[in-house]
Order: structure tokens, then sequence, then C-alpha cells
């Protein structure tokens, strides 16, 4: 296999009102450049060939991250992996977005690889999906006719295919600000390969009521166990506003598990959800006892 | 075409090239330093690894244009300007860390770009800054050895 780029042009534009003019003139033969960790790989094996290429990097005002107690967390589209790892706001209100990021490949991707990027490629075993579903995020979108906000659960449209237009630009996600007693909390397990891709991603938010003894709400976020990342709606609905007791979460995993829907390797990938939604809902619902649970 | 201007250990070149040239290419065709190796070609290996403003990428999913303006640090460079190993180097040669010598470079400057940001790395630490080079004559734990060998080396 080559594995070598065909031709393209490059440019770099400093505004993100360029980015969608370029856009608009070139629809879809040309491609966002973020990280380019996906990009120039589907480039080199034949499965996109954009005319030109955008490179968003030198719109610095994009490279940004965030949080008020208002607002919640933000995250600028050009925010790298490596910078969401051991960032002392992630690690103070979303540890489970580093645990995401210490999913997402290895150093030199994560020095590059983008948390928009991820999702703009919609891999259904993409490592921020799940916890982004869990959290409610949502992401700003600029387009020719203006900007939008669409909930991160709107996006994923199929296997690599998301309900962005060819013309729409990511600019920012936003995870809102979680309630008293919440917290979250996001586990894997890798398929054993070259590049440890996510065979199984969980992700729990959990807020608790009753100091610390009923699940007053809670999101599960499934990756890589259907065509795109998905929510497990009959294990949140089981969960929510029960009492804890020692066979809750094996009870409420055994209902995500039946409410995945892997294409392959289906019975293993089953039985490795309902192991980790009981880890991730046990650790959420930890993370959420301690310190007023605020995280 | 486009003109780059890139500094490459420590020397400034300026250069035309294709938009398609990947950092890559650019360093081992136009610069002739060889010592960047090419793998995978999909950032799966690590064999391209350099350090790009002290961050090591893989340099096969680099456009040479996104390097414009910016600083490379390659395997040529790591030695120090009197030719003296660096401690990693050293390190690499007194552990046997190195067999078929393909994954070195790219082994040097993950670890290079790890001790760079924590001088004391621990065992895990070095095995996660390594996670993205894979070392085919499974040469692991005599490579995780020469790092630790060098950090202390380095921290005397
Ligand atoms: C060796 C290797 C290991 C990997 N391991 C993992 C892993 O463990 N887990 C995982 O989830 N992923 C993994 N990946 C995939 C990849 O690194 C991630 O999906 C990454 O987050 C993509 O971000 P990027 O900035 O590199 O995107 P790019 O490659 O720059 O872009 C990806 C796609 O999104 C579009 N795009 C980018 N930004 C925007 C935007 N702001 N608005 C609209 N469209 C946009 C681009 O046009 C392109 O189609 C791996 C990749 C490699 C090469």
């Amino acid at each position: 296999m080559v594995r070598k780029l065909r031709k393209f042009n490059y440019s770099r534009p400093g505004t993100v009102a360029e980015v969608v003019s370029l856009l608009k003139d070139y629809q879809e033969k040309a491609s966002l450049l973020a990280g380019g960790t996906d990009l120039l790989v589907f480039m080199k094996l034949g499965g996109k060939n954009p005319k030109h290429v955008i490179d968003m990097k030198g719109i610095t005002v994009l490279d940004h991250l965030s949080w008020t107690p208002a607002d919640g967390l933000r995250i600028g589209c050009l925010t790298t992996l490596q910078s969401i790892l051991r960032h002392p706001l992630i690690r103070e209100h979303f540890p489970m977005l580093e645990q995401a990021a210490k999913a997402l490949g290895h150093p030199q991707i994560r020095s590059r690889a983008t948390v928009a990027g991820n999702i703009c490629t919609a891999s259904p075993s993409g490592d921020c999906a799940p916890s982004l579903l869990a959290l409610d995020a949502r992401v700003t979108v600029a387009s020719p006719a203006g900007e939008r906000t669409i909930p991160v659960r709107e996006i994923f449209a199929g296997p690599f295919k998301t309900i962005l237009a060819p013309t729409d630009v990511v600019t920012e996600i936003q995870v809102p600000a979680l309630p008293p007693h919440s917290a979250g909390s996001y586990r894997w397990q890798p398929k054993i390969t070259a590049v440890d891709e996510t065979l199984v991603g969980v992700a729990a938010v959990v807020t608790l009521s009753d100091g610390g003894k009923t699940i007053k709400d809670v999101r599960i976020g499934l990756g890589s166990v259907a065509p795109t990342p998905m929510r497990a709606p009959r294990a949140e609905e089981f969960l929510r506003g029960k009492q804890i007791t020692d066979s809750l979460f094996d009870e409420a995993a055994g209902i995500a598990a039946g409410e995945s829907q892997p294409r392959t390797r289906a019975e293993y990938r089953r039985e490795i959800t309902r192991v980790l939604v009981e880890q991730a809902l046990k650790e959420a619902v930890d993370r959420a006892s301690r310190n007023g649970g605020n995280r | 075409m486009r003109t780059i201007k890139v500094t490459v250990n420590g020397e400034s070149h300026q250069a035309e090239v294709p938009d398609h040239r990947t950092l890559l290419d650019f360093l081992r065709q136009d610069l002739e330093l060889m010592g960047t190796k090419s793998g995978c070609e999909t950032g799966d290996c690590g064999a391209c690894t350099v350090l790009l403003n002290g961050k090591a990428v893989n340099s096969c999913l680099v456009l040479a244009a996104e390097a414009d303006g910016k600083e490379v640090l390659t395997v040529e460079g790591l030695a120090y300007p009197n030719r003296e190993l660096h401690p990693l180097q050293e390190a690499f040669v007194e552990h046997g860390a190195i067999q078929c010598g393909y994954c070195t470079s790219g082994m040097l400057l993950s670890a290079k770009a790890l001790l760079d940001e924590i001088p004391r790395p621990t065992e895990e630490e070095v095995k996660e800054a390594l996670a993205g080079n894979l070392c085919r004559c499974t040469g692991y734990y005599s490579i995780i050895k020469a790092v630790q060998a060098a950090a202390e080396k380095m921290n005397r």
C-alpha cells in the first residue's frame, strides 16, 4: 500500500468567517483540518480525497478551555486531548474527561488530536463521545446561514457520519455545569492491537440525593457497541429515583448491555458493556459522594 | 507549492514545498535528514516521531506547511553541538536498548519529550510516554531502563 497523500491545495485562514466563506465556495471539495490524525489517515488510505484542505490552526482563539459556574465548561474546537489531560479545570470539574483523554491514542496523537475532531469524525468507537453524551454537551456550529447550537446526541448519523453540512464548522463544545452531588466516570476496554482502539467505552454521570443514598438522576453513554455512540435510556430510567443497594448497579448494567447493539463480537462486547457500566456507575457515585460531590 | 520557513535542529531553513508534502518527507527528502524513519505512515508505529515546538508528533501526520514558522527537533539534533551523545543516546547504548534500530530515533524523541516535561518519571510514566512507539525486536524493557537511567544521570 502506498499511503502517500495525493495533491490538494492547503490554506490557513485566520478567522472563522474566512473558513466559512471558503467552505461556501468549495463545498464538499474541501476538508477542514484540525489535528489531522483522522483526516490525513483517511486521505492516505483513500477514504477521502479533498481538493482543498483548510487548516483551522491559524485561528488561535479557537484553542481555549474555560470553566465558570454559569457557562460550565467551554472547549474550543482546536483544544487538543493533550490539553485536556492533566488540565487543572478538567481534574477539578470533569475527571471523566481526563479518563477519556487517557483512553485516546498515545502522546504523539494526543498532542495533535482535538476533541472536536473526534466528534466530527463520528467513529462508533470515538473515546470522547460517550462522556459528552452523558454530560449532555452541545456544540456551537458556524455556517454561511449563521451560528447555531446542537446537542451532541443529535450529531451522529451513522458510522463515520454526522448531520453536519460540508459548510458547517464546529467552533466550540459546551458542557453544562453539573448540579451539586454529581460526578461522572469513563471506563473503557481497548482491543489489544497496535493502536489499542476502544472495544467498548462507557460513561456514566450521576446526581445523588437523600444524603447520597438515592440516584436522583443519571445518564449513561456507550461507545463502540452500536453504529453510533448512544445513550442507554432504559438503564437510566431503571436507575432514576432508586435507592442505592448492593445489586442495583449490576441490574442496571444488565439492562444497559441489553440495550447495546454491537455489530461484531456482539456477545463479548455485551459482556464487557455490562462490566464497564457497573464500574462506571460505581466510580461516578463514589466521586459524587466525596467533596460534596460537585465533580 | 508554497514557501515555508522551519527551524530544524536550531538551523533555519526556507524551502519551496508542494502543499501535500508531509513533514516526514520534507525532513527526509528535502533536508536529507534520514534519521527520522518512515514506518506505517498512519500514526501507529511512532518511527517518524519528531518534536514540533517541543511536543512529540508523528511527522507522517503533519504537513510541512503546518510546520511553517515552527521549531522541529529530529534525532540528528539530539546530540549536543560538540557531537557528544545526549544522555538518552548514551543510556540506550549502555543498556542494549537498540537492536535493529528502526524504532530508535522515534523512541529517543518521545523519551526526550517526556524528560523535558517530567524529569524523574516513574516506570509507568515512561511506558505511557512510549505507548506510541512500537519496537518489533521486543526490547521494551531495556528501552524503559535506558530512559530511567538517562533521567537519573541528567538529574545528578
Ligand atoms: C494511531 C492513532 C490512534 C488513535 N487512537 C484513537 C483512540 O484511541 N480513540 C479515539 O477516539 N480516536 C483515536 N484516533 C482517532 C483520532 O486521533 C481522533 O478521532 C482525533 O480526536 C481526531 O481529531 P483531529 O483534530 O486530529 O481531527 P482531524 O483529523 O483534523 O479531523 C477529523 C475530521 O473532522 C473534521 N473536523 C475537524 N475539526 C472540525 C470542526 N471544528 N468542525 C467541523 N469539522 C471538523 C475534519 O474535516 C475531518 O473530517 C486515533 C488515530 C490514530 C492515527
